[in-house]
């Protein structure tokens, strides 16, 4: 009842600031029209809007579908509009009653799909480009609307990075094509973005992906990795106002806890690697802690988002309001975003409209306190959380790592809020007909205050902080970009031209600053400000980042005969300021052409078949994503000595990293593809494309030798990769009576291979675990495959031992790894390759049903084929950390496993690189499933409300995987480290309840 | 109204098209903000001053100082065990078991990549300082000596550590990262007496530097490196001959009270050669080291972690009453030297007992803020060296004289400990040497270096029951990572 009064009082007061914008528009001679709307089944519509075509007049349909308005002449035009019907316009003609029956829309063929600098419609498409309908956005509850896009998308794979609230996935494009920075860029209304973490689900209207050359071209240096286009709802002109309120509720666990071993357990482990009783008798320890329950939790989540939108004829309009509060499943950590989006047009003359998108979004988080998810892993099961006086369980003696318990309490406040500021405005000018000026003006300002403190506190003398102390931070960037393109446009006879050509320039820049102070006057939060530290104990910093800039031209034509003919060509010049000033240039040129077979008359007429069209395209991109000055190295400030009689700190500053002055552009040439099908009036479709890119002189920081002395990796042009695509997608929908159902399965077969190594010719290590690198990149493998030594079985005996001959002693028991190269002795030469990180095939089902009110989906999705170093197993850093059960298969005298060593606490053979660590990481997931129920009539409508879904949803309810770990999605920002493990945030199933309602 | 649109339409795009903009090639020139670049670098004369500094910076990093230092100079020999609880950095044991392969512990690496870091600096330094184009000369003179004495000193302990190394005397660039090839033990040693031949002839004397230099390195430190890397190859009379430079300078004397040599008190004094340079500010831990925090004093008084305790073996090895013993090893019970609390018995420890010259004063800041200078090169050290080397080329009279005084030195007013030695034969005194290099040297981190230069490694490790290899132990391995990456060219020392 409460929002229902709400909803009222926001419809008055829009109502209210309509008149007063319209008001100096309405003219004053009058003739009334009524009717009835209805459906094809010739039910009443309600709330249809009714719009006198040019005007402001409007009104909505009432409860029986009837409506009345004004209009000032006879011959005007009305225009009948409703959500998921087809919009019909009809002449007055002087008739004093019109009844209307809409049809529902069947958009299918000609929706129009975004693309880059423009939009079209999908049966003009030649590039590849998939798109993703804002309903589907919202059925994953999370805060970044990426997620989303896991399984739903032939050719995108997402990973989750991690399961902290707010942080945002990792997303590839058709594979790996670089080294460096392989994550697409987003545009969101025109402004170009490296991420998306502020969009909410419910401010969207469209996602679009750009997969292929052709489509991605027009984005030249930025657009190697693939584009992901985003544009935000807009009101529409002649509508009335549209209320909708959506909110949801729900609750996540971690999806997995680990299976570790209890007291007694690891009291005996810890015994028998030591060689001597530590415990005196394990067995009486029992269960002990299990640390993981100390710190995860059961967490609420929420979201609330109010939106009104519509328009008059000279203008539209859409305000939003969203509330996304979420709570870490680890105890501490939470993430709120607060948002307000208002997307303005404004036909200021006939021929020039302006507008706005401008959102502002406020945010505030607290991270869990660091290294606690490994530390519950490692932490000593014997201690307790708190013991019987009160006290912090001493977990550093043994495991040497923190007791998170105490870590919760000490080291819990890190907190850090955001304020970012992102939108554009712009001026569309229709000087003559067939030509159309842009001129857009975006920016995205971002500030982020960070504070974390630390009491006075002492648990044990390895976890203790003596002063208190409050670090502050903050930063702030800004990024602006100016877009002016002119688009001419003209239809003549069969043939169809449209000609784009544009300029753009960009520029960021970033500061920061902060600093620490100890000793605080006070605990409590009123006192977390560095004023109220010591002044002796202060420290600071402030700096900034190296401007980035691009200038670019770009041009493309889309030209179609006779509609069945259709041809792409782009050309974009980009200048980035990240080259040296000979190699600043690149020109990224596209082409692409498709065929609509099914309109040639020789399929026109055949059965069953509905669309058909074949696709090809061929295009150069580039990548950029290097940081500045990876050209000219910099100058290290503050590395200063001691000298003098008063010990005075004298400042000293040199190079300390190698920079390469030889840095090209990374390229890729991608060719694809496909065709279009569809069957019985396109119920049956499929989309098949099989693409090829090479990516030459990638660009990456590659781990040189230590003794070149260098202090950072420099970037080289390493190597060149090839990524081999299949990617499917088919759909069938159907009606039975009340029943409508779609299926669709999507899938991706990727191959990724290095091709040859740059100019040192040196393969590429990366990842030092143990003393070995855990990845290796050389020709004719996957990026960043795993290297390391094949596990053959134990040393049973001294026999053996003597039989398998080891570089390094090595005793029963211990792994014996295979002499791959047959020269009789096992050594470090015996390491090989052992497995991808990279999927070779993923995919997804969605199943779709709607009966009457009734909805349910399912999307399921998985991958296939790739491999997961459990890394955190082989931590054993400078204690003896628990284990997990696994190591309770040990070898020893009672049990002479083949497979599993005797315990150890590092060192080789047990705990280098082998294939002992690396396991299975294929999976397939209950990603989604959905019962929703939608009311459009009696009570509901009484009370002004146009529908209203209820709606339950669960997310990761079920994983179906071999790999022991938290989950199976272990990403990377960097491809030279993908697939490793470490223990990070673990992912959550969620279950929410949720309501969407439409006034 | 209408009238006025269609020329305001043509104005608009003749606007557009005149004013079709392009921001030109400056904008896309961008320089680094709050940071000057290599480009901009070595124009100044107090840029050079800038990368001397930083090369002395680099020697107070973790992998400087700390387990990286400590587990392969004295953990390794038989003055000290790892310390600490039993399972804390277990992996430390290796040294002290001769287990240490080629990945673990990584303190290995590290050690590795911390001297090539410094290296690095030096070589920046002395391609960069040669190229500024106007300055004083004396003071490019002085500061490319420190950068080439520095350079040496780095090489020196690489090549006693893992024996041929890379040797690398200049920035690479990209097309020689892979390429580099282990120079001969030879060829590094030649290397390393050239850059302390530049050292010594353009460094001034310790008398002869400006107060605000205190600490730098000097002529007498050239020299004195110079006597021990000739001791180190068995190159007797230039030992003696460049031990006996340092000595007849007159520029140093042996610091009366042996124990308080190793306070704040004894810091730059009259004995030091060398030391590094740390200090405890207040605000930011800038000038501190891991040194003190590592080693100190674990529990209560709560001083550190308790790292690189004096062995039983040390502590047997004093002659009684030797009140060195008493200076080196810190005990449970033990009064702090300055006399600020009473070191209680930490039940978690074994083997409790600390290194007392890696003690330090009470300072501002934590524990992390070590400010001891470390000892590297001091003037009893030279007199040995020029004892053991006077003795070898048979003068033991001269070899004599150097060693009581570091003794009488030892003894202090103590009239019925530690008596002047007198000569017997040459085997006896060269064994009474390098004995008194152990005691005086002890937990200084040099007695590693020692038992392998002189050969005794072998036989005193197997009379701990080490399991020490021959051939192979008297060289750390060259880490994996480097020969992975070299895909091959670097070659691993023998036995790993």
């Amino acid at each position: 009842m409460m929002f229902y009064i709400t909803n009222k009082f926001f419809i008055r007061s829009l109502f209210a600031v309509n008149i007063l914008l319209l008001c100096s528009f309405s003219g004053f001679s009058q003739f009334r029209v009524k009717g009835k709307i209805t459906d094809e089944k010739g039910e009443s519509l309600i709330g249809v809007n009714v719009m006198v075509k040019n005007t402001s007049a409007g009104t909505l349909s009432g409860l029986d579908g009837s409506y009345s308005i004004e209009v000032t002449d006879k011959q005007s035009i009305i225009v009948f509009s409703y959500v998921g019907y087809g919009t019909k316009e009809i002449g007055v003609n002087g008739m004093a009653e019109i009844n209307v029956v809409l049809n529902e829309s069947a958009e299918l063929l000609d929706e129009i799909v975004v693309i880059g600098y423009g939009s079209q419609r999908k049966s003009d498409l030649t590039g590849v480009v998939s798109s993703i309908k804002s309903e589907d956005l919202q059925k994953v509850a999370s805060a970044n609307i990426t997620q989303a896009l896991q399984g739903k998308i032939a050719g995108v794979q997402v990973v989750s990075g991690s399961g902290r609230p707010g942080e945002a996935p990792i997303v590839r494009i058709r594979g790996t094509g670089t080294l460096n920075g392989a994550s697409p860029i987003y545009v969101v209304d025109g402004l170009i973005l490296d991420n998306i973490d502020f969009l909410n689900a419910t401010d969207i209207a469209s996602m679009e992906v750009l997969k292929d050359a052709s489509a991605a071209a027009i984005y030249g240096t930025r657009g190697a990795n693939g584009v992901i286009i985003i544009t935000t709802r807009q009101g529409s002109k002649n509508t009335k106002a549209q209320i909708r309120f959506n909110a949801w509720q729900g609750v996540q666990q971690p999806a997995k806890l680990l299976s570790l071993t209890n007291a007694s357990e690891y009291g005996l482990l810890v015994n028998e690697l030591s060689n001597k009783p530590v415990f005196q008798n394990p067995g009486s320890l029992g269960q002990g802690t299990d640390w993981q329950n100390e710190i995860y939790r059961n967490a609420a989540f929420s979201s609330y988002n109010l939106q009104v939108s519509g328009g008059s004829d000279q203008m539209t309009y859409s305000i939003s309001g969203d509330a996304f509060l979420q709570d870490g499943i680890i105890k501490s950590s939470y993430f709120n975003r607060y948002s307000l989006r208002i997307n303005n047009t404004y036909q200021i003359a006939p021929f020039i409209k302006i507008g706005h998108n401008i959102s502002f979004v406020q945010s505030a988080a607290n991270r869990e306190p660091g290294g606690i998810v490994f530390n519950a892993y490692a932490a000593d099961p014997t201690a307790p959380a708190v013991d019987a006086d009160g006290n912090f369980g001493n977990t550093s003696t043994l495991s040497n790592v923190s007791n998170p318990a105490a870590q919760l309490k000490y080291n819990a406040y890190n907190r850090s809020s955001g304020q970012q500021m992102a939108g554009n405005a712009f001026v569309d000018v229709n000087p003559f007909k067939n030509l159309t000026l842009k001129s857009s003006i975006g920016f995205n300002s971002f500030s982020n205050k960070s504070k974390s403190f630390e009491p006075q506190f002492f648990v044990n003398d390895k976890q203790q902080n003596p002063e208190s102390r409050l670090f502050v931070g903050n930063s702030q960037s800004s990024d602006w970009q100016w877009e002016n393109t002119a688009v001419f446009q003209k239809d003549f006879k069969q043939h169809r031209l449209t000609l784009l050509t544009g300029y753009t320039v960009q520029s960021r820049q970033g500061e920061f600053m902060g600093g620490s102070r100890n000793r605080l006057i006070g605990d409590t939060e009123d006192f977390y400000y560095l004023n109220a530290g010591d002044a002796q104990t202060a420290t600071n910093y402030q700096g900034a980042s190296t401007p980035e800039r691009y200038e670019s031209y770009l041009f493309r034509s889309n030209y179609a005969f006779k509609d069945k003919y259709l041809l792409t060509v782009s050309f974009r010049r980009d200048g980035s300021s990240k080259f040296g000033s000979e190699k600043r240039g690149g020109n990224f040129p596209s082409l692409a052409f498709a065929w609509r077979a099914k309109e040639e008359s020789f399929l026109k007429n055949l059965k069953g078949l509905s669309n058909l069209k074949l696709r090809a395209s061929w295009g150069i991109l580039g990548n950029d994503k290097i940081p500045t000055g990876a050209a000219i190295p910099t100058v290290t400030n503050n590395l200063s000595a001691v000298f003098g009689p008063d010990e005075a700190l004298i400042f000293g500053a040199s190079l300390v990293t190698l920079a390469n002055p030889f840095l090209q552009w990374e390229q890729s040439r991608s060719l694809n593809g496909g065709f279009d099908i569809g069957f019985l009036d396109n119920r049956l479709t499929a989309e098949i494309d099989v693409y090829h890119r090479l990516t030459t002189k990638i660009l990456v920081p590659v781990p040189i030798p230590d003794y070149v002395g260098s202090a950072g990796n420099p970037y080289v042009n390493a190597a060149d990769v090839v990524n081999k695509g299949l990617d499917v997608t088919l759909n069938f929908q159907n009606k039975e009576g009340k029943l409508n159902y779609k299926l669709s399965v999507l899938g991706s077969f990727l191959d990724n291979n290095v091709i040859s190594l740059g100019s040192t010719g040196n393969a590429l290590r990366d990842v030092v675990i143990n003393g070995d690198f855990a990845t290796l990149t050389q020709p004719g493998y996957p990026i960043g495959s795993f290297f390391g030594y094949k596990v053959a079985g134990v040393y049973q005996n001294a026999e053996d031992v003597k039989k398998y001959p080891n570089n390094n002693p090595v005793k029963p028991g211990d792994l014996r790894f295979e002499d791959i190269n047959n020269d009789g002795i096992i050594n470090a030469k015996d390491r090989t390759w052992l497995g991808s990180p990279i999927p070779t095939f993923n995919y997804g089902f969605n199943l779709e049903l709607s009966y009457s009110g009734f909805d349910f989906n399912a999307d399921f999705n998985g991958v296939y084929g790739n491999k997961i170093l459990n890394a955190k197993k082989m931590f054993r850093g400078f204690g003896i950390p628990n284990f997990e059960t696994s190591f309770l298969n040990r070898w020893n005298k009672d049990n002479l496993s083949t497979t599993d060593p005797r315990i150890t606490n590092g060192g080789y053979p047990n705990f280098v690189v082998s294939d002992h660590f690396l396991e299975d990481g294929s999976f397939f997931r209950l990603r989604t499933l959905g019962l929703g129920y939608t009311l459009a009539d009696g009570l509901v409508k009484k009370l002004g409300i146009r529908s209203l879904r209820i709606y339950a949803t669960a997310n990761n309810l079920f994983t179906w995987t071999k790999y022991t770990g938290y989950t199976p999605e272990v990403g990377s920002e960097n491809v030279l480290q993908v697939g490793i493990d470490r223990g990070i945030y673990p992912l959550s199933k969620t279950l929410v309840f949720g309501i969407q309602c439409n006034f | 109204m209408k009238n006025i649109f269609p020329p305001f339409r043509l104005i608009f795009v003749m606007f557009a098209l005149v004013f079709y903009p392009s921001c030109g090639e400056e904008f896309l020139q961008v320089k680094p903000l709050g940071e000057i670049n290599a480009q901009n670098f070595f124009r100044e004369e107090k840029q050079g001053g800038w990368a001397i500094n930083a090369i002395y910076n680099q020697m107070r990093s973790w992998d400087f100082v700390s387990f990286p230092y400590l587990g392969m100079t004295d953990i390794v020999s038989d003055d000290a065990v790892k310390g600490s609880f039993p399972a804390d950095a277990e992996r430390l044991n290796a040294f002290d078991d001769f287990i240490y392969d080629s990945r673990n512990p990584e303190d290995i690496r590290q050690t590795w990549r911390g001297y090539y870091q410094a290296i690095f600096r030096a070589n920046v330094a002395i391609d960069g300082i040669p190229r500024i184009p106007k300055m004083n000369e004396t003071l490019r003179k002085k500061w490319l000596g420190e950068a080439h004495f520095l350079r040496a000193h780095f090489y020196f302990n690489l090549v006693r550590w893992f024996g041929s190394v890379p040797l690398i005397t200049k920035p690479l660039t990209q097309d020689e990262f892979y390429t580099q090839e282990r120079a001969s033990v030879e060829k590094l040693y030649e290397q390393i007496k050239s850059d302390l031949n530049v050292a010594a002839s353009s460094l001034p004397l310790k008398s002869a530097m400006e107060p605000i230099d205190l600490g730098r390195v000097s002529k007498g430190t050239a020299a004195g490196l110079l006597a021990k890397v000739f001791l180190t190859q068995g190159d007797f009379t230039n030992a003696a001959k460049w031990a006996k430079e340092v000595i007849d300078s007159k520029e140093y004397s042996l610091y009366p009270d042996y124990a308080r040599l190793f306070r704040k008190e004894g810091e730059n004094g009259v004995e030091s050669l060398f030391e590094i340079q740390a200090t405890a500010l207040e605000a930011s831990y800038a000038g501190a080291t891991a040194f003190n925090m590592v080693q100190g004093v674990r529990g209560s008084p709560n001083l550190g972690w308790g790292f690189n305790n004096p062995s039983d073996d040390l502590v047997r090895s004093y002659e009684p009453g030797d009140p060195r013993r008493d200076a080196t090893v810190l005990y449970v019970g033990e009064v702090l030297p300055d006399g600020s609390g009473v070191i209680e018995d930490n039940p978690s420890m074994e083997n409790e007992r600390y290194n007392q010259k890696a003690w330090v004063e009470s300072h501002p800041g934590l524990q992390d803020n070590g400010p001891g200078n470390i000892r590297i090169l001091r003037y009893a050290d030279i007199l040995l060296i020029a004892a053991e080397a006077l003795n070898e080329i048979n003068n033991p009279t001269e070899a004599l004289k150097y060693l009581n005084q570091v003794r009488q030195r030892a003894r202090g007013t103590r009239t019925t400990v530690l008596p002047d030695l007198v000569f017997s034969d040459k085997l006896t005194l060269r064994e009474r040497i390098w004995k008194e290099r152990r005691i005086e040297l002890a937990m200084e981190q040099q007695r590693w270096f020692d038992l392998v230069r002189t050969g005794q490694v072998e036989k005193v490790m197997k009379n701990l029951g080490k399991n020490f290899i021959k051939g192979k132990h008297d060289l750390f391995p060259i880490p994996q990572t480097e020969i992975d990456l070299s895909e091959g060219k670097m070659t691993q020392n023998p036995g790993y």
